[in-house]
């Protein structure tokens, strides 16, 4: 696996963007994170620049063991972005706005994808892993 | 694969300002098919609009605007997206417009002061 560029930005604000790209097998993941005070936003694509589809995810009260997960743009119910939305805030705990522009029907794929990006979430500092979060 | 480092693909510009004394932080991205813009003063995304032009055939362009996620009573907000997604036409892309308003006030300088902010540092 290369991980090819990164880069981070931060503004002024509230706001610190971070953009990287990993290289795996034969294809090229694109990630872009773009933290709010109280919301994240990702984006991720494979061999594209497109947008892709855009869901909404958010833990649901009052176990909040749960997710619920709305498409806003293009895609269905059974697509790959759903899965992955509703495991980041699973993961993480936090509200995700997820733009998911990978193909369907690729498992491993969508896995790796997944992978990598809680792990930049981890690693920029936005969560925790799960396994260290203090329990309710 | 080429052994050089290829720069990111989708640009993206971010800046910060005041607009009637409220911190206004925004990002603006220009992927291949969408451009997508966050202005925020309250920390999250707040309300997400989808604008396209629609060509005719035989007359102007008309455009789409929809609220996709939050307020869909507010508007300002579709204004101010349309707004956008006009300049965007008339700078020459057909490219659609994702934009995500997270604001304390929806007043006419609120939203004019987004505008113009976005529009000086356009991706289009």
């Amino acid at each position: 696996m290369e991980s090819l560029k990164e880069a981070q930005s931060s503004g002024n604000g509230g706001i610190q963007v971070s953009c990287f790209s990993e290289a795996i097998n034969d294809v090229t993941l694109h990630f872009q994170i773009i933290r709010l005070c109280r919301q994240i936003y990702a984006w991720i694509s494979c061999n594209s620049a497109k947008f892709g589809n855009l869901y909404a995810a958010a833990p649901m009260p009052p176990t909040k063991n749960g997710a619920s997960v709305s498409c806003m743009l293009g895609g269905a119910s059974d697509n790959t972005g759903t899965g992955i939305a509703r495991r980041l805030v699973l993961k993480t705990g936090l509200h995700i706005i997820l733009a998911c522009n990978i193909p369907k029907n690729s498992p491993m794929l969508e896995a790796e994808a997944e992978k990598m990006l809680i792990k930049k979430l981890i690693n920029l500092g936005y969560t925790k892993p799960k396994s260290e979060s203090s329990s309710s | 694969m080429s052994g050089s480092i290829s720069s990111f693909p989708v640009p993206h510009k971010q800046l910060s300002l005041e607009i009637k004394g409220n911190v206004t932080d925004v990002v603006i991205c220009g992927y291949d098919d969408h451009f997508f813009v966050i202005a925020t003063q309250i920390g999250t995304m707040g309300t997400i609009l989808h604008a396209r032009k629609e060509e005719g055939v035989l007359t102007q362009p008309t455009f789409d605007v929809s609220v996709i996620f939050g307020k869909r009573d507010e508007p300002m907000l579709v204004a101010c997206a349309r707004q956008l997604i006009e300049h965007i036409s008339v700078s020459g892309s057909a490219k659609p417009l994702v934009v995500s308003l997270g604001l304390k006030d929806h007043s006419t300088e609120t939203l004019k002061g987004i505008v113009t902010a976005v529009v000086e540092n356009r991706l289009w």
